[in-house]
Parts: structure tokens; sequence; C-alpha cells
């Protein structure tokens, strides 16, 4: 008989990631790439990478889970059992694989979040509000801005006698401390480091105000892969700050993890890649609310649809 | 052609979350006059309440706003609008001038004009709106539409203790649209209080199914945007959606008729000395008697740059430390959007259940 594996699928606003375990969460396949603004394409092209690394003869994928902000539309389409939101995935994922982590920091293409854990269990957490200064998306854009790919900021940060002060706020008057900074001839690591040092700021700022960092902290999301920021960090918190070589993928496997964990069990099938997926957006005139539902057919047949706030709007299969 | 069956002048009030069913049977059975009661806010309202607002202004200032225009289009003559211990004050004055301007015709009660007066002069008041007054009736009229909002309150609080926890999908919410619409078409005492008295009974005799983990909720913050559904996206609903047991303190009837400031801050005297404004003393006390009570978690609610709920935080961050209790803040401005906030709510959620579950 063939060996039980679950697959998760985490789609974020900039990557999506896949990954599938075993019974005893041991990495099978993984998968990492751009969303590129098609959720859809890209969890296909995330299953067609995972079918590759898998071994279809040993295991059999008996549960699904999808998390990220368009978990719900791409949940209906492969069936997942479990659909929840990132928040919980990634305390889950670290937990499971960090039980003893009191701290998770979360720094990705939009949001940051902090999560604080009590004998490997989420008390408390909090996530950022209102703007995404400080997150992954602000240093790429200020990474365009100099001329420098955003994968190389950390080293280069690293490399910077000093960091150049730079507004941690807002974005916009981030980048004009910036445009300062680089008019006056300031050298271009510092002001690299400069703004790995204003994301710290930011996060300590405002994400983690109030939140008592206890350590280990373990550090994760895309913006974990930058070195410098991660050497902010520690310097800021005075406490060593811990980046899993999974950690960006820590999502996908919490997901992953709490499919197990369900116990709704139903056969997982690729063929999901090839089908034809397409959502439509209609605007309901019931009422001035206007809701904006969508729906979301496969290979022209509707098969979810959500966003209505009344029964009003709701769509009938 | 304008068909005037009626010339008796038509107020109008903001809405704010189910009192106007209150603010209709005063108005109408009290002083005899007519009240325009506007139909559930949509975007509209926030669209048009946004448009001529400054900026800078709370999101209930264009709430209102927004609720006196439609009322205006809807053909009310009288506007009130009410005042506080905050920008609130100032929402009159400023809203009066903006309708104005945009050359509306009516009558503007600003009650920021009368707080804090004698008796008689809101007599007067009275008296301005309906010439005919009967002061008897008004008295009876404005203590029955006390009672009712009383009743109101108790009938929402029950309601969302107990849907999240019941046998039945949508139990509750039938005996609780009924009772709402009793109350808005109630005309004496006695109607008032049959449907009150049978709401109650049902909501008691319904089924509910008392999982091991119950997870409990406390709400606190702002006035307006944590009474108000509307304005908070809804929030106590989507809690009882999650399957939680929502609580919340603050209301008209423990605000208003009960609870006073000066009582209440004793008991928080552990975290506060002085009075911060308007309706901090009632959020702190809600909350840390929802932490001593071992409530699984709480939700603190505001409208985005609102300064008294602002100066809260810390201390609402120092009862979350003592009791260790975490606290969701959420700071509303007039967001088109449900995605941000399904997002924390249910993972706020989803962390007290697992906590519980594994922790105990």
């Amino acid at each position: 008989m063939k060996k039980k594996a679950y697959l998760g699928i985490d789609i974020g606003s900039i990557s999506t990631k896949g990954v599938i375990i075993d019974e005893n969460n041991t990495f099978l396949a993984e998968s990492y790439l751009w969303t590129e603004g098609n959720p859809i394409e890209a969890t296909k092209k995330v299953l067609r990478a995972l079918k590759e690394q898998f071994d279809a003869d040993a295991y059999q994928i008996t549960a699904s889970g999808t998390t990220g902000s368009a978990r719900k539309l791409v949940g209906s389409m492969i069936k997942a059992q479990v659909v929840k939101n990132e928040i919980t995935a990634h305390a889950v994922g670290t937990t499971t694989l960090h039980p003893d982590v009191r701290t998770i920091l979360e720094i990705g293409g939009q949001d940051s979040k902090i999560i604080c854990v009590e004998n490997a269990v989420a008390v408390d957490y909090a996530m950022n509000t209102l703007c995404a200064a400080g997150t992954g998306a602000f240093l790429s854009s200020q990474a365009h801005r100099l001329g420098v790919e955003v994968e190389e900021f950390g080293e280069i940060a690293l490399k910077a006698k000093k960091a150049a002060p730079i507004a941690a706020r807002c974005t916009v008057f981030a980048e004009s401390d910036l445009v300062h900074k680089l008019q006056v001839g300031c050298p271009k690591d510092e002001i690299i480091a400069g703004l790995c040092k204003a994301v710290v700021g930011n996060y300590l700022n405002n994400v983690a105000k109030g939140k008592k960092i206890t350590p280990p902290v373990v550090f994760q999301g895309g913006v974990s892969k930058n070195a410098g920021v991660v050497h902010m960090f520690e310097k800021e918190l005075g406490m060593p700050v811990l980046v899993d070589e999974k950690g960006h993928l820590m999502g996908a496997f919490g997901i992953a993890v709490l499919a197990g964990e369900e116990q709704k069990e139903s056969a997982f099938s690729f063929d999901v890649a090839k089908m034809d997926f397409k959502t439509r957006e209609v605007t309901c005139g019931k009422c001035a609310n206007h809701c904006e539902i969508i729906c979301v057919y496969q290979d022209g047949k509707l098969i979810d649809s959500w966003g209505n706030r009344c029964d009003n709007g709701a769509v009938h299969q | 052609m304008e068909l005037k069956i009626d010339d008796r002048k038509k107020i109008a009030f903001p809405r704010i979350s189910h009192y106007n069913y209150a603010i209709k049977y005063i108005v109408e059975q009290g002083l005899a006059a007519d009240y325009v009661l506007l139909p559930p806010a949509t975007r509209k309202t926030m669209e048009l309440g946004s448009k001529y607002s400054p900026d800078y202004a709370c999101a209930p200032f264009k709430h209102t706003l927004g609720s006196l225009i439609e009322a205006l289009e809807a053909g009310a003559d009288i506007l009130v609008e009410t005042g506080g211990l905050c920008r609130l004050d100032a929402y009159g004055e400023l809203q009066e001038e903006i309708l104005r301007e945009l050359g509306y015709q009516f009558e503007f009660i600003n009650l920021a004009e009368y707080m804090g007066q004698k008796k008689s002069s809101w007599l007067k008041l009275a008296k301005r709106l309906t010439p005919k007054m009967n002061p008897a009736r008004m008295f009876t009229g404005a203590y029955e539409g006390v009672k009712m909002a009383e009743y109101m309150d108790e009938i929402e609080a029950l309601y969302y203790q107990n849907a999240g926890l019941e046998v039945q999908p949508g139990s509750f919410k039938k005996v609780y649209r009924k009772f709402l619409l009793q109350m808005q078409t109630a005309e004496n005492r006695r109607e008032i209080r049959d449907a009150y008295q049978n709401a109650k009974q049902q909501m008691e005799d319904l089924e509910l199914k008392l999982p091991e983990h119950t997870i409990r909720i406390g709400i606190v913050g702002e006035y307006f945007t944590v009474m108000d559904q509307h304005s908070n996206q809804f929030l106590q609903e989507k809690l009882v959606g999650l399957g939680a047991s929502v609580y919340r303190f603050l209301n008209v009837t423990n605000c208003h008729f009960r609870a006073k400031e000066p009582a209440l801050r004793p008991r928080i005297d552990e975290y506060v000395r002085f009075n911060m404004g308007t309706t901090t003393t009632w959020t702190l006390n809600a909350a840390l008697d929802y932490a001593k009570q071992g409530f699984d978690g709480i939700i603190h609610v505001k409208s985005f740059g609102c300064t008294p709920e602002m100066d809260a935080i810390p201390v609402l961050q120092n009862i979350s430390k003592d009791y260790h209790i975490p606290i969701l803040y959420l700071s509303y401005d007039l967001q088109e959007s449900d995605t941000g906030l399904d997002t924390r709510l249910e993972a706020f959620y989803d962390m007290l259940e697992r906590k519980k579950k594994i922790l105990r």
C-alpha cells in the first residue's frame, strides 16, 4: 500500500510556494516561484514542478491545503480540505519544525507579522495594518530605483561601514530620504544598509509594538533571505535570530501539516494542472452595496463563488 | 406633484446600530412628530460621507454625514446631531456647515449645545420641534423609548453570546431579526414588552451545542465603531460565524443608563489614575473584567486616529501582559474590502482555539 502524503500550497501576493510532506513531516517535494499576478497559472506551475519531484509509486496524496492571499480561489480549484489564513499556517509550520521557538518574525511581500509562541502554540499575534511600509514590496521598489537586484541587497548591506539614516515610518518619506542621500553623494552600500535598518525599525515600532520578543527567535518570509535585514534584527534585538533554510516554505509546510491533521481524506490528482480555470467578477445589483462576487469556473462550469455579504447575492450552482 | 397628507415636520438622526428604532419611537410617540427611518447603510452611504468630509475626520463623522445626506434626500426637514466628549462635540457644527454649502434646506439641531444645560432648555427644544407638545406624553414616550433601547441591547447581547453555539444554523438570527422588526413597528409599551418577552424566551429555548472549548471573545473600543455593525464591517457577526461566543459591555444601556464613569474608575485604579476621556474607562474596565473572567481573547476596535482610544492601547497592553490574554487591535477607516479583516479574525480565532485545545 502506498504511504500517505500531504500537499500544501501557499499563494502569496509575490510568490507561490508548494510542498509535499509525508506523515512524519519530512519534505518530499518543494517548489517556489513568482506569482506574477496570476495565482491560477502559478499554482499549475507549482503543481507541475512538484509532480516531477514526487514519487507517485511510493506515496499517495490524501489531503491538501491552501493558504496565502489567494487561498480561497486555489482552494476551490484543487478542492483542498483545509483553507486557512497564512498566520495560522506559519505558526503551525514553524512550531512543528522548531518546537522551542518563542517568537516568529515574518516579513513577506506585502505584509509583516509577529507571532508569540508558548509551549509550541501561538498565543498572540499582530499584523501590519493600513500600509505596506517596510515589507518586501518596499525593498524591491527601492532596489529598482538604485539599479540593484533585490537579491543582492543583503550582501551589499553587510559590506557597508555604516547605515545611512533613513526614515522608517512611511515608504513615501523613506523614498524622499533616499533620494536626498543619493543627491548628496552618500555611498550606495550605506544607503542599502540604511534601508535594511529602516525595515527593522519600522517592523519593531509598528507590528511588534507592545509585544515581548523572547528568544529563540525565528525570522521568515521572503525578506528573511536578506542577510542585511537579519543582521540588523540581531543588532537591534541583541539576540540571535534564526533563519530556517526552509523559511520561505513555512506557510505551505504549515498548511500541509494542518491538512494531515484533518480527518477528511480524498485522493488528490495532479490532473488539476491540466484543467482550465477562469474567474469572473460580477457586481451584484440587488442593493447599493454592490458586492463584487467572484465566480470560479472549471472547464466552463461554475464550481464556486463568494464575496456576497447577504443571501440576496448568493450564486446558485 | 407633492401630496401633503401630513404636515408634521420630519425629523432625522444619523444611523447608529439599532438605536434608530428607539429614537423613532421617542420622536413619533413622545413628540408626535414624524421620523425618517433610513434603510440599512450601504457602500453608497460611506461614499457620500467621505466625499464631503475633511480627509482627516474620523470614520464615524463620515458615516453620520452620509446618513444625514441620505436623510435629506429622503425628505427630512429637521436634522439632529449629538455631541460628546471628543471630536464628536464638533461634528454638528461642521456637518451643518457642510450640508448648507451643499445647498440643502433644513433645520439643524445640534444637541452639543444643549448638553450640560438645564431641563428647561430641553423642554424648550421639544416645544420647538412640536409646538403642540404634551409634556406628559413626551416623558412617557421618552421613558418607553429608553426601555426599548435597553431591551434591544439585552437581546442583542444574548444573540451575540449564543448564536455561535447554535445547533440549528440561523435559528438565533431568525428570532433576532423578527424582534428588530417588531421594535421598528412598535407603537406602544405593550408591543415593546411582548416582543421582548417573546424574543428572550425563544432565544433561551433554542438548543445550544456546548463544545469542549467554547471560545469567548470580548469586544471593547470606541463608542460608535464598536456598536455600529456597518462601521465595523459586521465584526461580531463574523466572529459568531466562526463559532465564538461574543461579549460586548459597551452599549447605550451600560454607557448612559447604568455604569457611570466615576463608579467604574475605582475598579481599574490599578491601571489608570484619571479619566482619559470619552469611552476609555468603559473600554479598560470591560477589558479588565474579561481578562479576570478568563476570556480567551479581546478585540479592541476604534476608528483610525481616534485619540482617546489610542491612549487606551498602552494600558490594554499592560492588561494583556498581566493576565496573559491576547488582544487584537483593529483600526477602521472606510475600507472597501473585508478580506483583511476576515484573515485577521480567522487567524485570531484559530489561535485561541488551538491554544485552548493544546494547552488545557
